[in-house]
C-alpha cells in the first residue's frame, strides 16, 4: 500500500511510539474499529477524519453562504427578465434571451477590447517592470531596504485614494503632467488625458501600473533569493555573460514564481473596479469600460438585473477558465515542493 | 563560434566594463522607478498645503507661496461639519477593518492549519474551492448579496460589510497562513504529542506561538484590505452617517468639486494608517505574501 507521506505517516509513528505506555487505549479503539466493518471506503476516511472538518468548517461555513448562494442566485437570475427596483417576485423566465442581448450588442465587443487591452497592457508591463525592478535591487547598496520601501508604498494605500491623486496629475486645466509639457515646449497647451477616447485607457492603465508593480516587485524578490549563488558563480566561471546568465540559470529558476504572479496579476486586472469607476466611471463614451465596470452600471445604474446576471455568469466562466491555470500552476509548485 | 572566439582572449577589462553597464542600467532604471512612485505621492501632499485658490493655476506653483495647514485643520475639527464627518468616516473605517481582521484571524487559523496538516479526504478540492474564491470580482456577489444583505435585514449596517469582508478576505488569509504552517517542522508537534499533549494542546502551545509571524502578517493583510474596500460599502451603506473613508471621501468631493487641497489632504489621511502599519511591520508581510509562491 502506497501511503502518501506527511500527516498520514505521521500517525503511524505515533502510534508506535505511543503503544508501550498507553496499551489500553489503543486496543480499546481497535476493538471499537473491528465492531464497525461496515465502515470502509471513502465514507469510512471521512469518518476517520471527521475531527479534522471542525478546523475548517467555520470558514466553509462563512463561504457557502456568502459565496455558494450568490452565484446559484445570479445563474438563476440570468435566465429571467426583471423590473427595475428589485421587485423581484415579479420576474418573468425568458431562457437565453439575456445572453442573446449582450452577445449580439455592439457595446458588449467594444467593452471586451477594453478589457483585453487593459488587463493584458496591465499586467504584462507590471510584471516587466516589477521584474526589472528586482532585479535591479537585488545587489546590495545604501539605502537599499528604503528604497523599496518607497516603492511598495503605492502598493499599499487604497485605490480611491490612487484615483484621486492621479485624477489632479492628469487635471486638464492645472494638472502636472501637462503643465511640464507645455513647460518643455512639447505641447502648446495641457492634453486631455482622461477626457479623449484615443488616451483615456492608456492612462488608467499607468495608474494601475504605479499600483501593482510593487505587487511583482515583491514576489519577484522573494524569487531571486532562491537562485543559488553557486550555479551563477559556475556560470560565470565558464564565461557566461550577465544575460546569458540571466537567461539560461536565474530566470529558468524564477518560472514557477513568474508564472504565479502574472496570473495573480492577471486576475486582479480583470477584475478591478475602483480606478476606471472612479477616475472616469467608464467614459467618454464608454472608451474606459471594462467588463465589471459595465456590469456595475447594468445593474446599480441602468437596474437591468437580468442582462447584468447573464454578464455576469459570462464573467464566471471566462474566470473559470483562468482559474483552471491559476490552480494547475499551483499545483505545479505543489508538487515541487513535494520532490526536494 | 566566432564570437565567443573573439570574446574570449579579450579578458576581464572588457567584462567588467560590461558588468558596469548592466550595473548603471540598473541604477537609471531605478530612478526612473523612484520618480513614478514618488513624484504623484510628493505633488499630493504639495497640493494638500495649499490654498484652494493657489491649487488652481496654471502653470502651477511647484512649491506654495503660502503654505497652509487649512485642508487638515478643516479635515480634523469636530466643530466643522466637514470635520464631523471626516472623522466619522475614519471611525467607521476604523472599526469595521478591526473587527474584520480579528474574525478573520479566528476563522483562519484553524482552516489553514487543518489544510496544511490534516489529510482528510476532500481536503484538495475545498483548499482549492477557498483560492478559486480569490479569482472572483466583487461585482458578481454585489446583486444577490445585495438581496441577501436586505433580507437578513443587514442593509446600512456595518454588519453587512464585516461579513462580505470577512469572506473576501479568508482565502488569502488561509493561504498565507499555510505557508508559514508548512514550514514549521511537524517534529515540534510530535514531541509534544509524546509528553502527553493533546493534538489541540499542541496547536495552541507549539504552534500557535511560533506562526504569530504570519498571524501577525494576516492580520495586517486583513486591515490594509477591509480599510481600502470600496464596492461593498459603495453599494450597501446609503446613510452619510454609516459610511466609511473610500465611499465617504468619493460622496463628499463629488459634491465640492474644485476643493483639490481638501481632496489630496483627506486622502494623505486615508493613507496614513495603512502606510504607518506597512512600514511598522514590513518584514513579516513581504514574508508572508511570499511564503506561499516561493520554496525555500
Amino acid at each position: 500500500m502506497m501511503q502518501p507521506v506527511g500527516p498520514e505517516k505521521i500517525r503511524f509513528v505515533q502510534k508506535k511510539q505511543r503503544h508501550a505506555t498507553v496499551t489500553i487505549v489503543t486496543c480499546k479503539a481497535e476493538a471499537r474499529r473491528r465492531l464497525q466493518p461496515g465502515r470502509s471506503g471513502v465514507l469510512g476516511k471521512i469518518w476517520k477524519h471527521r475531527a479534522d472538518y471542525a478546523y475548517v468548517l467555520p470558514a466553509i461555513a462563512v463561504m457557502l453562504v456568502v459565496i455558494a448562494y450568490p452565484i446559484y442566485y445570479t445563474i438563476e437570475l440570468s435566465f429571467f427578465k426583471t423590473p427595475p427596483g428589485l421587485q423581484l417576485r415579479d420576474k418573468t423566465f425568458i431562457g437565453f434571451d439575456n445572453y442573446a442581448t449582450i452577445l449580439t450588442s455592439e457595446l458588449f465587443w467594444r467593452v471586451t477590447w477594453n478589457t483585453l487591452v487593459w488587463t493584458l497592457g496591465s499586467t504584462l508591463i507590471a510584471f516587466v517592470l516589477g521584474f526589472a525592478t528586482a532585479l535591479a535591487l537585488h545587489r546590495e547598496f545604501v539605502g537599499r531596504s528604503l528604497l523599496r520601501a518607497i516603492l511598495i508604498i503605492p502598493w499599499v494605500i487604497s485605490a480611491v485614494a490612487a484615483s484621486y491623486i492621479w485624477k489632479w496629475i492628469y487635471h486638464s486645466d492645472f494638472g502636472i503632467i501637462g503643465a511640464v509639457l507645455v513647460g518643455l515646449g512639447l505641447a502648446d497647451r495641457p492634453p486631455n488625458f482622461i477626457d479623449s477616447v484615443s488616451t483615456v485607457l492608456p492612462s488608467l492603465i499607468v495608474v494601475n501600473i504605479w499600483r501593482e508593480f510593487p505587487f511583482a516587485m515583491i514576489m519577484m524578490m522573494a524569487g531571486l533569493q532562491t537562485v543559488p549563488e553557486q550555479l551563477l558563480r559556475a556560470a560565470r566561471v565558464d564565461g557566461a555573460s550577465a544575460w546569458q546568465r540571466f537567461w539560461h540559470v536565474t530566470f529558468p529558476h524564477l518560472r514557477n514564481v513568474s508564472t504565479v504572479t502574472i496570473l495573480l496579476l492577471a486576475v486582479a486586472n480583470f477584475n478591478s473596479f475602483i480606478i476606471p469607476w472612479i477616475m472616469t466611471g467608464g467614459g467618454p463614451s464608454n472608451a474606459s469600460h471594462i467588463w465589471i465596470t459595465h456590469i456595475y452600471e447594468l445593474a446599480f445604474g441602468r437596474q437591468r438585473w437580468g442582462v447584468a446576471s447573464a454578464y455576469s455568469v459570462l464573467l464566471f466562466l471566462t474566470l473559470m477558465t483562468l482559474g483552471y491555470f491559476y490552480v494547475r500552476a499551483l499545483s505545479g509548485n505543489e508538487r515541487q515542493e513535494g520532490s526536494p | 563560434m566566432s564570437t565567443t572566439a573573439e570574446t574570449v582572449p579579450q579578458g576581464l577589462g572588457r567584462r567588467r566594463m560590461r558588468v558596469d553597464g548592466w550595473r548603471w542600467t540598473g541604477r537609471i532604471f531605478l530612478a526612473f522607478m523612484l520618480l513614478y512612485t514618488a513624484v504623484p505621492m510628493i505633488w499630493m501632499l504639495i497640493t494638500s498645503i495649499k490654498s484652494g485658490f493657489a491649487a488652481m493655476q496654471f502653470p502651477p506653483q511647484w512649491w506654495p507661496d503660502e503654505p497652509t495647514l487649512a485642508s487638515y485643520e478643516k479635515l480634523l475639527d469636530p466643530q466643522n461639519s466637514v470635520g464631523q464627518d471626516f472623522l466619522r468616516f475614519f471611525w467607521n473605517s476604523l472599526f469595521v477593518s478591526t473587527v474584520t481582521t480579528i474574525l478573520s484571524v479566528i476563522v483562519a487559523v484553524p482552516a489553514a492549519y487543518a489544510f496544511s496538516r490534516f489529510s482528510f479526504p476532500g481536503r484538495n478540492f475545498l483548499f482549492f474551492a477557498v483560492l478559486l474564491r480569490n479569482m472572483f470580482p466583487a461585482v458578481i456577489f454585489l446583486v444577490p448579496l445585495f438581496i441577501l444583505m436586505r433580507l437578513l435585514g443587514l442593509m446600512n449596517t456595518h454588519g453587512s460589510l464585516i461579513l462580505t469582508y470577512l469572506t473576501f478576505g479568508l482565502p488569502l488569509a488561509i493561504w498565507l497562513l499555510k505557508g508559514f504552517y508548512d514550514n514549521i517542522p511537524v517534529q515540534l508537534e510530535q514531541a509534544a504529542r509524546i509528553d502527553g499533549a493533546t493534538r489541540f494542546q499542541a496547536f495552541i502551545l507549539i504552534v500557535m506561538p511560533l506562526s504569530t509571524p504570519g498571524i501577525i502578517a494576516t492580520a495586517i493583510y486583513s486591515f490594509i484590505g477591509a480599510w481600502n474596500e470600496y464596492i461593498y460599502a459603495y453599494t450597501f451603506l446609503t446613510k452619510n452617517d454609516q459610511l466609511t473613508l473610500p465611499v465617504g471621501i468619493q460622496r463628499f468631493f463629488s459634491e465640492n468639486t474644485t476643493d483639490f487641497p481638501g481632496l489630496m489632504a483627506a486622502s494623505f489621511m486615508m493613507s496614513v494608517p495603512v502606510v504607518v502599519l506597512f512600514l511598522v511591520l514590513q518584514r513579516y508581510f513581504v514574508r508572508a505574501l511570499t511564503e506561499g509562491a516561493v520554496k525555500h
